[in-house]
């Protein structure tokens, strides 16, 4: 197998979609060797995106189904390195603009951010004319 | 997602199976807000079988434990899965909710 692994999606952007991402996510990440805890690994990769893309199904396109969003998937084994871009043509947000969650109080919303920037190691937000991209890495340790 | 309840006495008891996301949540969010209906709902969530759970699903929780609170009773979880369990401490959710490593403990 080459070095990077790169996997390709373009896919509706519906929530019924998701737990296939997650699959992929999982399958990517048992090749990997060395890693110091992979089932937890995997799991926070896997909410990571998720999240992401949940954003994408529910504020990009407000839950519209006609909208799609591509995602590519980049495994380095040498460089120990998951790298997920998120493409979608929907609404896009400030990140600015959203308050960070206060982590002393329960709250019915707000952890998908929070979520995604504690789990990772790089969250790139960037929204162009009918392209937002996101981009978010895990140093696979 | 399957969702099973049963009862031991006063405590209602869901148990949830598969994963709990966005996609998903929506019948878990129904049945709570009718066991919360009333005043001082006992409720437990056995999460044991859940191995997947976002951040939809943490905000339908805490949607159904204040509900509960507010009436006077109280919803804990139990069984959580390890990853599961991280999501909750790193959201400090682990602080707001009881939680329990078994479901005997709660009768």
């Amino acid at each position: 197998m080459g070095d990077p692994e790169t996997i390709r999606l373009d896919m509706p952007a519906s929530y019924g979609y998701l737990d296939a991402v997650s699959s992929l996510i999982a399958a990517l990440l048992e090749s990997v060797e060395g890693l110091r805890d992979p089932a937890m690994l995997s799991y926070n990769m896997q909410l990571a995106v998720h999240e992401a893309c949940t954003n994408i199904v529910r504020h990009a396109y407000g839950g519209c189904s006609d909208g799609r969003v591509r995602i590519t998937l980049i495994l380095s084994r040498q460089a120990r390195r998951l790298t997920v871009e998120l493409i979608d043509t929907g609404r896009p947000f400030d990140p600015s603009a959203v308050a960070a969650v206060d982590l002393s109080q329960p709250h019915e919303h707000g952890y998908g951010l929070f979520l995604m920037h504690s789990l990772l190691d790089q969250v790139t937000y960037d929204p162009q004319p009918g392209r937002n991209r996101w981009l978010l890495v895990k140093d696979l340790r | 997602m399957e969702m099973v309840e049963h009862s031991a006495g006063p405590m209602r008891i869901l148990e949830l199976h598969g994963r709990l996301d966005a996609h998903t949540v929506a019948p878990v969010q129904a049945w709570l807000e009718r066991a919360t209906a009333g005043p001082e709902a006992q409720i437990l969530v056995n999460l044991a079988d859940v191995a997947f759970i976002d951040s939809t699903a943490l905000g339908t929780l805490v949607q159904g434990l204040k509900r509960c609170r507010q009436g006077g009773g109280d919803l804990r979880l139990c069984c959580l899965q390890r990853p599961v369990r991280m999501i909750f401490e790193l959201t400090r959710l682990d602080r707001a909710f009881t939680i329990l490593t078994d479901e005997e403990l709660a009768v």
